[in-house]
C-alpha cells in the first residue's frame, strides 16, 4: 500500500467515526419527543428492562424500536429516503404510490376473513335485535384507492373496493338498507371528492353521498347553493403524508360547510367510557394547529358524542361510525332534534349502559370498506 | 441486531470499538470475547445462553478427543459425539422435523439461532482438526468461544478454521490505517445490503407476486436474474461488513467472494462464490474421500455430492440439492466439453446461463414451483413480455444498471487497478468522501425502519 492510500485510508477512519460519533452523541443526548407530528404518531418508549422479554429477544427488539424512532433528525432521514427510493424502485414508499397527482395506499389489506364476517354478523344481529325500535342503514365507503385506483401501476388493480362492498351489502339481511357511495363517487371522480393525502373523502365527497343518504332516511337533501363554504385550512396532509412523507402532491384543503338557515347546533357533549361528560364542538378548529388537522371536524375521537339541534321534530338519529363519518355528520344535523355518534374503537363497554338505543328510530352504520377488517362490534 | 441497523452503526459499533482502544492491549481479547457475548446477549439472552452453551459441549469433546489421542479408535469416539452433536443441532434448528428439539432446549417460540449454518461447520471441523492432530487441543477456552461466537463473523461472516482464526488473533495489528479499510469495507457492504440487495428484493417479489402459471417469459427472466444478483449482494454485503468490522479491530480475515458473477467459466465461479465454504466441504469431506477411492468416476461421483451439499447447506431441502446436484454436473462436463480456449463473452454467456438454471432451484418454495417457474422462462405461460415487464424494467432500470456494474470486476478495476497513476489518485483522494456520502445514504434507507433485516437464506 502506498502511501497516498495509507494517509487517505486514515482520513476515512477519522471521518466515518465522526460522523458516526456525532450522529450517536446527538441522537443519545438530543431532546426526546414523545409524539411525532410528521408521522403523527406516538413515538417508542424506553422498554424497562424485564428478565422473560430479554430472555426471549423481545426486549432488544424494543431498544431496536426505541433507537430508530429517537434517531437525530428521524422525519428529514425519512423524506431524503423515500425520496431516493423513488428514484431508484418504483414510486412505491412504505406501500403507498407516490405521484405528483395523489399519494394511493397499494397496500391490500390483511382481508381478515373472520374480522369482516364476524362484523356483518354484527350488524345483522344489531338490527334484528332492534328490529321494532329502528331501522338500519348501511353505508360502506371505498378508500381513494378504490376510486382511484386506475392510475396504479398495472399489477395493483388486485384489490378491488367495489367488490368487497357488493360482497358486505349481499351478506347483509334485507332489513338493512345499503346505500350505494361507491357509484356516486365514481361518477363524480373528476370532482374534488377525495384528499389527494389521505385515504378519506373530502367534504364535497361527503356531500355528493349526503345528498342519496338523507333521501333514504327520508329527508330532503339541502342543495349545494344554499351553502356558504369557508376554507379553513390549504396545508392538510393526511395519512398517507405521514406514511411517505412526501410533498410531491399539493397539500389539501379542509372545507367548512355553513348552512345559515338550518338548525343550530345546541349542545354537543363529549362522552368518555368512564361517564364523564365534557363540551365538544363540530368544528374544533384547535385541532388545526396539530398533527392530525382532519381531527378538526368533530374534534378529538371519543367513544360517544352527542348533539342537539334547535330542531324541533324530535327525530333521533344513532351514527355508528368510523373516521369517514366526521366530516359528513356535520351534513345530517339540521334535519335531527338529536344525533349520537358512536366510534366503535374507543368505546370499552357495551353501548347500552351509555344509552337507550331503542330511542333512536333509524340507525346508520357508516364505515370505510377497508376498515371493516377491525372490529367493530360493540 | 445485525451489522445493517441503526443500534448496530450507531450504538454497538462506536461503544464496542471505544471500550476496545481503551483496554490495554494483553485484554483485548477478553473485551472481544465480552462484546461479543453482549452482541448475542442483543439478539436475545436465550440465545447467548444458547450459544455458549453450544461452545462449551464442542470444547469440551475437543479436549476429550485431545486426552484419547494416543488411541485413535478411542479418541473417535468423543469425535463421533461430537459431530453427530453438531449435526443435530444444525438440522433441528434449520428444519421444522425436530419439534422436540426445541421444546428439550426450552427455546422461545420462533427462535431462529442466527448464523448456525456458519459456527456448526466451524465446530465441526475443529473437531476434525483436533482429532487428526492439525492443531493442538490444548487451546484456550476463551479463544475457542471467540472463535464460536466472534460477532463480526456470526451472521453470515466468513467461514473459516479455528487454525487460521487463531494464526489472525495472532497476528493482530491495530492502528488508525487498518480502521479506515475496515470502515471502508464495512459501508461497502452495507451498500450492497441496504441499496443493492434490498431493492432487487423489492423487484423479485414484484415479479413473484404474480401467479406463476401467468408470468411473461421476459418477466420471469427479470425475476430471477433480480434474485441472483440479491443473493450475492446479500451474501457478499453481510460478509464485507463482517470483515470489515473484524478489520476495525485489527483483524484480517479472508474474502469470501470475489466477484463471481462475471465469469468466464463456471469453474471460475465456482472458485469465486463463498469460497470458504467450499474449501470446508473439499477439506473435511470430498478429499478425505478421493484418497480413499482409486477409479476416476467414483471421485467425479464424490466430487458432484460434495456440489449437492453445498446445495443442501444453503435450503436444507430438495430443492437446494437439485442446484448443487446441477453445478455439479456441469462442473464435470465443462472439464471434459470444454476446450482449452474458449471466446470471453461465449463463456460469461454459459456460465451465467447454468447459474441462473441453480437460481431457479435455489429460489423455489418446492420442486414442482421452480419446474412451472422454468417453463415460465421458456416461455410456457404463451407470452414473451407484458405491460408489467415494462413497467418494471422503467421503474428499476437505476438499480439494475448500478447493480449489475458494480456486481463485476469492471467496478474494482476502475478503482484500484486504473493503468493511469492520475486516476488512481483521484479515486484514492475521492474515496473518504465517498465512503461518508454512501454511510449517509444508507442510514437514511434503513431510517424507516431502523434495520435492514431481510436475510432471504437463513442460513
Amino acid at each position: 500500500m502506498n502511501k497516498l492510500n495509507r494517509t487517505m485510508s486514515i482520513i476515512t477512519a477519522v471521518l466515518s467515526l465522526t460522523v458516526i460519533s456525532s450522529l450517536s452523541l446527538m441522537s443519545f443526548f438530543g431532546k426526546k419527543v414523545q409524539w411525532s407530528f410528521e408521522e403523527n404518531r406516538q413515538l417508542a418508549a424506553l422498554p424497562e428492562p424485564s428478565f422473560k422479554e430479554m430472555y426471549n429477544g423481545e426486549w432488544s427488539e424494543k431498544n431496536d424500536r426505541y433507537v430508530t424512532d429517537h434517531f437525530v433528525g428521524r422525519s428529514k432521514w425519512i423524506y431524503a429516503s423515500n425520496r431516493m427510493q423513488e428514484e431508484m424502485t418504483e414510486s412505491i414508499v412504505n406501500g403507498v404510490y407516490v405521484s405528483s397527482e395523489r399519494l394511493l395506499d397499494t397496500v391490500i389489506p390483511e382481508q381478515d376473513k373472520k374480522a369482516f364476517s364476524d362484523n356483518i354478523s354484527f350488524v345483522n344481529s344489531f338490527s334484528k335485535e332492534y328490529k321494532d325500535t329502528t331501522t338500519v342503514y348501511f353505508a360502506a365507503i371505498p378508500s381513494s384507492t378504490g376510486i382511484y385506483g386506475d392510475i396504479l401501476p398495472s399489477d395493483f388493480i388486485s384489490r378491488s373496493d367495489s367488490q368487497r362492498i357488493n360482497e358486505l351489502y349481499e351478506q347483509l339481511s334485507s332489513k338493512i338498507r345499503c346505500i350505494d357511495a361507491y357509484n356516486i363517487l365514481k361518477m363524480m371522480k373528476d370532482n374534488y371528492i377525495f384528499y389527494r393525502n389521505d385515504t378519506k373523502w373530502t367534504s364535497y365527497g361527503a356531500y355528493c353521498v349526503y345528498k342519496t343518504v338523507i333521501q333514504k332516511l327520508g329527508f330532503q337533501p339541502t342543495s349545494y347553493d344554499k351553502y356558504s363554504i369557508e376554507h379553513v385550512s390549504d396545508s392538510f396532509r393526511g395519512d398517507l403524508y405521514n406514511r411517505t412523507l412526501s410533498d410531491k402532491p399539493k397539500a389539501d384543503i379542509l372545507d367548512i360547510y355553513y348552512y345559515p338557515d338550518g338548525a343550530e347546533v345546541i349542545s354537543c357533549e363529549r362522552v368518555l367510557n368512564d361517564g364523564s361528560v365534557s363540551e365538544g364542538e363540530i368544528y374544533d378548529r384547535s385541532r388545526l394547529g396539530s398533527s392530525d388537522k382532519y381531527s378538526m371536524y368533530l374534534g378529538e375521537d371519543v367513544p360517544v358524542l352527542k348533539i342537539k339541534t334547535s330542531n324541533q321534530n324530535e327525530k333521533k338519529l344513532l351514527v355508528i361510525k368510523d373516521s369517514y363519518a366526521d366530516c359528513f355528520i356535520p351534513f345530517l344535523i339540521q334535519h335531527y332534534s338529536e344525533i349520537i355518534v358512536v366510534s366503535p374503537d374507543q368505546l370499552d363497554r357495551p353501548l347500552a349502559d351509555i344509552i337507550n338505543i331503542n330511542d333512536y328510530g333509524q340507525t346508520l352504520f357508516l364505515f370505510g370498506i377497508n376498515d371493516l377488517d377491525e372490529k367493530i362490534s360493540f | 441486531m445485525v451489522y445493517s441497523s441503526l443500534m448496530f452503526i450507531y450504538g454497538f459499533l462506536p461503544v464496542a470499538l471505544l471500550l476496545y482502544y481503551l483496554t490495554p492491549k494483553r485484554f483485548r481479547e477478553y473485551v472481544m470475547l465480552f462484546e461479543s457475548m453482549a452482541f448475542c446477549c442483543f439478539i436475545s439472552l436465550y440465545f447467548l445462553l444458547f450459544i455458549a452453551a453450544y461452545s462449551i459441549v464442542n470444547y469440551l469433546f475437543g479436549q476429550m478427543i485431545g486426552k484419547l489421542k494416543k488411541n485413535e479408535k478411542l479418541a473417535a469416539i468423543p469425535l463421533t459425539i461430537g459431530i453427530i452433536f453438531d449435526l443435530i443441532m444444525i438440522f433441528g434448528f434449520r428444519t421444522k422435523y425436530f419439534v422436540w428439539l426445541h421444546d428439550m432446549l426450552h427455546a422461545p417460540e420462533g427462535f431462529y439461532p442466527i448464523g448456525i449454518s456458519f459456527f456448526t461447520l466451524s465446530a465441526i471441523g475443529t473437531l476434525i482438526d483436533t482429532y487428526k492432530g492439525r492443531i493442538k487441543a490444548d487451546m484456550s477456552f476463551v479463544r475457542y468461544s471467540l472463535y464460536i461466537m466472534f460477532f463480526p463473523r456470526i451472521i453470515m461472516g466468513p467461514l473459516l478454521r479455528y487454525g487460521v482464526f487463531a494464526k489472525v488473533l495472532d497476528s493482530r495489528r491495530e492502528n488508525l490505517t487498518n480502521i479506515g479499510i475496515g470502515m471502508s469495507l464495512f459501508i461497502k457492504g452495507l451498500a450492497k445490503k441496504v441499496i443493492a440487495a434490498d431493492n432487487l428484493y423489492m423487484l423479485y417479489s414484484a415479479v413473484r407476486s404474480s401467479d406463476v402459471s401467468t408470468i411473461s417469459a421476459a418477466n420471469a427472466w427479470l425475476g430471477i436474474t433480480a434474485y441472483l444478483f440479491c443473493l450475492y449482494f446479500n451474501l457478499s454485503g453481510f460478509a464485507d461488513m463482517g470483515t470489515g468490522i473484524a478489520y476495525c479491530f485489527g483483524l484480517k480475515l479472508p474474502q469470501s467472494f470475489n466477484y463471481p458473477l462475471l465469469s468466464t467459466r463456471i469453474k471460475y465461479f465456482a472458485a469465486r462464490w463463498q469460497s470458504q465454504v467450499i474449501q470446508w466441504l473439499r477439506r473435511y469431506i470430498t478429499k478425505p474421500l478421493y484418497s480413499a477411492c482409486t477409479k476416476k468416476w467414483i471421485r467425479e461421483i464424490v466430487f458432484v455430492g460434495g456440489w449437492t451439499l453445498f446445495g443442501f447447506w444453503y435450503t436444507v431441502s430438495l430443492n437446494g440439492v437439485i442446484c448443487g446436484l446441477i453445478m455439479g454436473i456441469a462442473l464435470i462436463i465443462e472439464n471434459y466439453v470444454l476446450p482449452e480456449k474458449v471466446m470471453k463473452f461465449t463463456g460469461i454467456i454459459y456460465t451465467f446461463l447454468v447459474v441462473i438454471l441453480c437460481t431457479v432451484f435455489l429460489s423455489g418454495d418446492s420442486l414442482a414451483f421452480s419446474v412451472k417457474y422454468l417453463l415460465a422462462m421458456l416461455g410456457g405461460n404463451g407470452m414473451i413480455a407484458d405491460a408489467k415487464f415494462f413497467y418494471l424494467v422503467k421503474s428499476y432500470i437505476v438499480l439494475i444498471l448500478i447493480t449489475m456494474y458494480a456486481s463485476t470486476s469492471l467496478f474494482r478495476n476502475m478503482m484500484i487497478r486504473s493503468g493511469k497513476a492520475k486516476i488512481r489518485s483521484i479515486i484514492a483522494v475521492a474515496s473518504p468522501l465517498i465512503a461518508v456520502a454512501t454511510l449517509i445514504i444508507c442510514t437514511a434507507l434503513i431510517s424507516y425502519s431502523g434495520s435492514s433485516d431481510m436475510l432471504l437464506i437463513y442460513l
